[in-house]
């Protein structure tokens, strides 16, 4: 389980993170959702260590996450951030192999090959393994990089924004793969996404943020609701429950925009 | 899959580095093992170290700052360097050249780039700050107005004077001195094995800091080790050869486009090839066909500029 603490950032005057006390269940796939600007990566780039509190604690197990030697936080906490861009040519399988660096710092053991072939056929991408990434589509390359941060085989998967720029079938793989991490692996996924329809129906915990702040947290069914949505995004929603689970429709809103 | 093809020309490539070593050691030397061919071991040791330092410095800094037009040179170190001549000759006149002597001014040279880097480092990481674009846009402004400086100083001085340091600002492999070749061939060696060790870290580094970070590299400390490495790289090359700004981006690029493959074990070994390689050429075209009357670096930049122009354009960027 991942707790955040009275947890602060701010640049010079501005305040990007007010105070945020939070929790993330262990073994579940927690949401962070909340309009631009409210925070979300900015929380989830301070779990991932990538930035340095102005103020607060993370705690990971009780333990504080800035207590822990980065190299071995890598064995606990995998982060991929919005599509990494880079000039390297590498092939998927090459770059899935990273995955282990934390494991064997470059000289791949049997395990390491167990873990990066178990990584690739979680996800499927067998038939793309040899393939370069700069010749693969966004989706293809957006799976690539989630099977090296599997590949990582930690507790925890943070990820940010992982459904951006793809088309609907994509997002719906990379949703179901990381429930699949959840329910069979039992990863802790925290991911942010701003699809708000995906994350009602993939999650199990929502955090909603509003100008550097906790706006609500809790199981989707409280968090989701009309009322608790208008007051996030101010925009007037309609909730549909059906069998396929929930449909939240802010198209056209009624009334005019604040 | 995993690229057996390239494999042949990196071996291919240190025969053509062995060939020209050889052929640079005999050709027209009447095989004078007394006088001839013992000068000729010593500039190829100097060819050998700088290529070593120019490659390496090269291809660390372009993947340590994610672009692969820089080289260290951006950095203002061949800028100080030049600057210590300008002074030097300024303040001292040609004496200074006998008061220092050879060595002398090697030490100095070494010793001021290494402090200059040391410098701006401290300055730029105090208080937990990593930013490598701002190291970069700092080591640019400074290049520019060091070199405007020394443009200032060369114009007090005699054209005599002026032809020396011309003589600086230019690589050339004959001045270097027995002593200085060892303790240059120690420090690289020093610092290339220290570098051994962590090339897989070097590898994860390519693929961003964020990236780096959460597969668990202390991106800070790798940095800054690094970056004081190929401070030392640098320092030693150019007090040894001069500067050889351009080269850098050519040799790293042509690199890439051999090798093709991230990996650093075998790009960096392959960069040292071309990088001596290059050299070996130049001073032979320098010994042989033009007698002198051009240099190594005007010969370098001259032949790697439209290569590089080619590769560019033929290969639209991929190089």
């Amino acid at each position: 389980m991942i707790t955040v603490h009275n947890l602060s950032k701010t640049y010079g005057t501005r305040t990007v993170l007010a105070d945020v006390n939070v929790r993330f269940p262990a073994g579940r796939l927690t949401s962070l959702i909340g309009p631009n600007g409210a925070g979300k990566t900015t929380l989830l780039m301070m779990i991932a260590r990538l930035l340095a509190p102005s103020q607060g604690d993370i705690l990971i197990e009780g333990s504080k996450a800035s207590d822990i030697r980065i190299a071995d936080y890598a064995r606990r906490v995998a982060t991929l951030r919005q599509s990494p861009d880079f000039s390297l040519r590498l092939t998927v399988e090459e770059l899935v192999a990273f995955g282990r660096f934390p494991y064997s710092r470059g000289a791949l053991t049997a395990d390491d090959h167990r873990a990066i072939d178990d990584a690739i056929a979680f996800l499927t991408l067998e038939p793309l393994r040899g393939a370069y990434l700069d010749e693969l589509s966004g989706g293809q390359r957006q799976m690539a990089f989630l099977a090296m941060t599997i590949a990582q085989e930690t507790p925890c998967l943070l990820l940010d924004e992982p459904l951006n720029n793809l088309d609907i079938k994509h997002a719906v793989q990379i949703m179901r793969a990381l429930r699949r991490l959840c329910d069979e692996h039992d990863r802790t996924v925290i991911l942010v996404v701003h699809d708000i329809n995906f994350a009602a129906n993939y999650s199990d915990h929502i955090v909603a943020m509003k100008r550097g702040r906790v706006h609500c947290a809790g199981p989707v069914r409280e968090v989701v609701t009309e009322a608790q949505l208008r007051e996030l995004y101010g925009l007037d929603f309609e909730i549909t429950h059906s069998e396929r689970g929930f449909l939240c429709n802010y198209f056209n809103p009624s009334g005019e925009l604040e | 899959m995993r690229m057996p093809i390239p494999k042949i020309s990196r071996h291919a490539i240190w025969a053509v580095v062995i060939a020209l070593a050889l052929t640079f050691l005999c050709f027209r030397s009447g095989l004078d093992f007394d006088y001839v061919i013992p000068k000729r071991l010593a500039r190829l040791l100097a060819m050998l170290i700088g290529g070593v330092c120019v490659a390496w410095s090269s291809i660390t800094f372009q993947t340590i700052t994610g672009n692969r037009i820089l080289t260290p040179a951006i950095m203002g170190y061949e800028a100080v360097y030049l600057l210590l001549q300008s002074l030097l000759v300024l303040i001292m006149g040609t004496q200074s050249l006998v008061m220092l002597g050879a060595n002398g001014n090697f030490a100095l040279s070494v010793l001021l780039m290494l402090g200059y880097s040391w410098a701006i480092h401290r300055w730029l990481f105090r208080d937990g700050r990593n930013n490598v674009y701002f190291l970069l846009l700092l080591g640019l402004v400074l290049t520019m107005v060091i070199g405007t400086f020394t443009q200032f100083v060369q114009f007090k001085v005699s054209p005599g004077e002026f032809s020396v340091l011309l003589g600086f600002s230019q690589a050339s492999f004959g001045k270097a001195e027995p002593g200085q070749l060892v303790v240059s061939a120690i420090l690289v060696a020093v610092v290339c094995i220290t570098a051994l060790k962590t090339l897989p870290t070097l590898d994860v580094l390519a693929l961003g800091r964020d990236q780096a970070v959460s597969l668990g590299v202390d991106y800070q400390r790798t940095v800054r080790l690094y970056l004081a490495l190929i401070a030392v790289l640098v320092a030693v090359s150019t007090s040894l050869l001069g500067p050889t700004a351009f080269m850098g981006i050519f040799v790293a690029n042509t690199t890439y486009a051999l090798a093709r493959t991230f990996r650093h074990r075998i790009t960096l070994p392959t960069g040292c090839a071309i990088a001596i390689a290059i050299f070996i050429l130049a001073q032979l075209a320098v010994e042989h066909v033009f007698n002198y009357r051009t240099t190594v670096g005007i010969l370098v930049n001259l032949v790697c500029g439209a290569w590089f122009l080619a590769l560019m354009v033929r290969t639209r960027g991929t190089a």
